[in-house]
């Protein structure tokens, strides 16, 4: 049975052919230099597939949900810092959706449609799995808002055009007291410092950010004063998967690359030992098992129902079964893995599991919902007594 | 042969002084340039550290502490001493009294360094298409073929390894020992690896090789020789990750004593307690582990279980160790080399890599459990 559309099944298709074109023959050299890989988005911006996520009625392709994770796993099947560049993108558009307006949605997505990039800035040196910690503050002024701060951790930092700006306007409130805005890039007192040297997602840009007095119109809060925290929290709950799907494409490349290994050493063996085969099968389980949580939540949310607890369910997952997977895969190829792609796609894996909330926090997300829910009903004596 | 206690207190604290006087210091550039580190050769020499295992009153548990202490600082150097030690090992205790006159003395001072060519393409050794087979006629080992994954490859001075000898049917693979100079052996490129950069692997390849009594123990006791040689080089390896690992443990746990988040350092979570706790549990079992199977070592018995048990082990929990610890240090754990806004070192990403190359299993194929199941 097909279980996706004819129609998705074509976008899939040409994300394998981008992939193949353009990601997985320029990854390695990339990750070894950790340079940005600037061609991607040449390469990517007659597709209009930044836009994928935006609404037609702003010029975009507005895919559905799991049509994006269908694209995201391919991405993530060639290199995840590569893929990163082009999902992070989504995350801030992801703030804009909930909570712009018409106008701040033109002012976002038009150089998105572009071939242009966007940043989402939460991070700080005192607020990272503690999002209410940071110290950086935006001032009413008669004519708009002066942020003062800095941000760190920023995917895209370097190279996007248009900016959400997470920043206390009432440092007494808490995370009540977060309030979001837009900035383009340009506006004094923005600068961006050194690239960060990872061990993985090495090509994609990771920077600090320093707000000296940031001075920003009226027009640019988003949503209203005090919203930020929550205008985060939809947002990460929607762009999370993302992550997930990356980490399937990860995982889904880890065993086909150690499959490949194992019928070249073994050519005349069709079914090598069962620990092997057992391994092997466990990478596979693993691998649909995370695909599954991820299809499964992005059906809820197109279903409009609430998919909060899957999200980190299938971020959590999804990364947890990248790492184990590319780790099998390094350990079954022996010396072989050691100086292969498989290297890679452990050091990849391993930052998938911190970036975007680490795993931990999500497993927070999950147990809330898990302890928050009515106790189950005992089971009627009847039934029992049957 | 046995290790004294004053022996092994006197390697202990020489260890312990040469990582942190002549590792620590360097451990981060050798990662970065991967340039092998010729001159403490020497100085391992001077500190009688670089032949343990043949060293009376030392043996096995000396040089695993060793290597597990040289691993907390930098692993790639404990790599280069396992190899090396191990094939003075080699021709300890099979070679001849002429091969032990020609190598032993230099291997010892650190004037020559060993390595050890076990690896081949292909699915076992002597299977694949370019094998190296031997073939031995008058006294005279004549080989032809080709070793992969050779550690110390290119700077070592001498090689012991194992080529297949004998007709198609009744081949039995035979341990050699050779100069680097003898005419014939080219070496390969230096692979390009993730980890322990510093410590070269590359090919080395065996055209018409004439070795004159290179032949190393009875051509008839190879595999039995391979046997005990791969589970000491597994038990050196073991011990390269139990110390990362404990190393990894330490960092991560001061990590999260100085990391505030929620308005606590993050060291008072359980969650990241737990991860700490089993971070050092693993690395501390298996550590005994390793010791134990020294110490039969060094008494003279069977080890080749028990190594195998070390080696099963930590394919289960070796990455686990990095893979916690990391994640306990969050978006600092994941940095190269540290960021401007950051005071202090960022070793746990190098670690993260070097404790994958350490491979304890070599290939698909490499299986200890086999060798456990059958045991008892």
């Amino acid at each position: 049975m097909n279980l996706i559309t004819p129609e998705q099944t074509a976008i899939q298709q040409a994300a394998k052919d981008f992939t193949a074109k353009h990601i997985i023959p320029n990854a390695a050299a990339y990750d070894k230099s950790g340079a940005f890989h600037a061609f991607l988005l040449e390469a990517a911006r007659p597709s209009k597939i930044f836009g994928m996520a935006i609404p037609k009625s702003f010029g975009g392709l507005e895919y559905s949900p799991l049509t994006q994770a269908l694209i995201l796993e391919e991405w993530g099947y060639g290199c995840c810092g590569m893929a990163t560049t082009l999902a992070a993108n989504v995350l801030s558009m992801e703030s804009v959706m909930l909570a712009g307006t018409d106008a701040q949605k033109k002012q976002f997505y038009t150089p998105m449609l572009n071939g242009k990039i966007g940043a989402f800035c939460l991070t700080e040196p005192t607020a990272g799995s503690d999002v209410g910690g940071g110290k950086t503050t935006a001032v009413k002024t008669a004519d708009g808002y002066t942020i003062h701060g800095s941000k760190c951790w920023i995917t895209n930092g370097g190279i996007a055009e248009v900016f959400i700006i997470f920043a206390q306007t009432d440092p007494n409130a808490g995370v009540k007291g977060i309030s979001a805005f837009i900035m383009e890039r340009g506006t004094p007192g923005f600068t961006v410092g050194d690239e960060e040297n990872k061990l993985g997602l090495r090509s994609s840009n990771t920077v600090f950010l320093s707000l000296q007095d940031v001075k920003i119109p009226a027009s640019a809060l988003l949503g209203e004063p005090g919203d930020g925290m929550k205008i985060a929290m939809q947002t990460l709950d929607l762009a999370r998967p993302a992550i997930g799907a990356l980490a399937v494409g990860l995982a889904q490349r880890a065993l086909d690359l150690c499959v490949a290994h194992v019928q070249e050493r073994f050519p005349a063996k069709p079914f090598p030992g069962q620990a092997l085969q057992f391994k092997l099968a466990d990478m596979r389980i693993q691998i649909e098992a995370a695909r599954q949580v991820l299809h499964h939540m992005m059906a809820l949310r197109e279903a409009g129902k609430p998919f909060s607890e899957e999200s980190a369910m299938a971020k959590t997952y999804g990364t947890d079964v990248a790492m184990s997977v590319a780790t099998s895969a390094m350990r079954l190829m022996g010396s072989a893995g050691y100086s292969s792609e498989v290297g890679k796609l452990m050091r990849d894996a391993k930052v998938m599991q911190i970036y975007e909330g680490t795993n931990q926090i999500q497993r927070l997300v999950v147990a809330r919902a898990v302890l928050a829910r009515p106790k189950a009903a005992a089971p009627a004596e009847k039934a029992m007594a049957k | 042969m046995s290790t004294s206690t004053e022996t092994l207190q006197r390697v202990r604290a020489s260890a312990v002084a040469f990582a942190d006087e002549f590792l620590e210091p360097i451990a981060a550039d050798l990662d970065r340039t991967g340039n092998f580190p010729k001159a403490l050769v020497a100085e391992l020499a001077r500190q009688r550290l670089l032949v343990l295992p043949t060293v009376k009153d030392a043996g096995f548990t000396a040089h695993v502490e060793t290597v597990q202490t040289f691993s907390k600082a930098c692993p790639a150097v404990a790599s280069i001493l396992n190899n090396h030690a191990l094939a003075a090992y080699a021709i300890y205790k099979w070679g001849t009294d002429a091969q032990k006159k020609a190598h032993s003395e230099g291997l010892a001072r650190g004037e020559t360094l060993g390595a050890i060519a076990l690896h081949e393409n292909g699915p076992a050794l002597g299977a694949g298409p370019d094998a190296l087979a031997g073939v031995l006629a008058g006294g005279k080992l004549t080989l032809n073929g080709k070793k992969v994954f050779v550690r110390n490859a290119g700077v070592a001075d001498v090689y012991v390894g194992f080529a297949s000898v004998g007709a198609a049917r009744s081949t039995s693979l035979a341990g050699f020992v050779t100069t680097a100079s003898t005419p014939g052996i080219s070496v390969g490129q230096a692979y390009e690896t993730m980890g322990l950069r510093g410590c070269p692997v590359a090919d080395v390849t065996f055209t018409n090789v004439v070795l004159e009594a290179g032949l190393l123990g009875a051509a008839a006791d190879g595999p039995d020789m391979l046997g005990e040689l791969c589970s000491a080089l597994a038990l050196g390896e073991a011990a390269q990750a139990t110390g990362i690992g404990k190393a990894a443990a330490i960092h991560a746990s001061s990590a999260a004593r100085t990391r505030i988040q929620f308005r606590n350092p993050i060291a008072v979570l359980q969650a990241v307690q737990q991860m700490l706790a089993e971070i050092a549990t693993d690395a501390h079992l298996a550590w005994l582990g390793v010791l134990h199977a020294a110490q039969l070592a060094d008494a003279g018995s069977p080890f080749g279980i028990e190594s195998a048990m070390v080696k099963s082990f930590l394919g289960r929990y070796g990455q686990k160790l990095l893979i916690d610890a990391v994640q306990v240090e969050g978006g600092m754990g994941i940095c190269e080399t540290a960021p401007p806004h950051f005071k202090g070192t960022l070793p746990l990403a190098r670690m993260f890599r070097d404790i994958a190359g350490i491979t304890l299993c070599d290939a698909p194929d490499d299986f200890p459990e086999a060798l456990i199941a059958a045991s008892f």
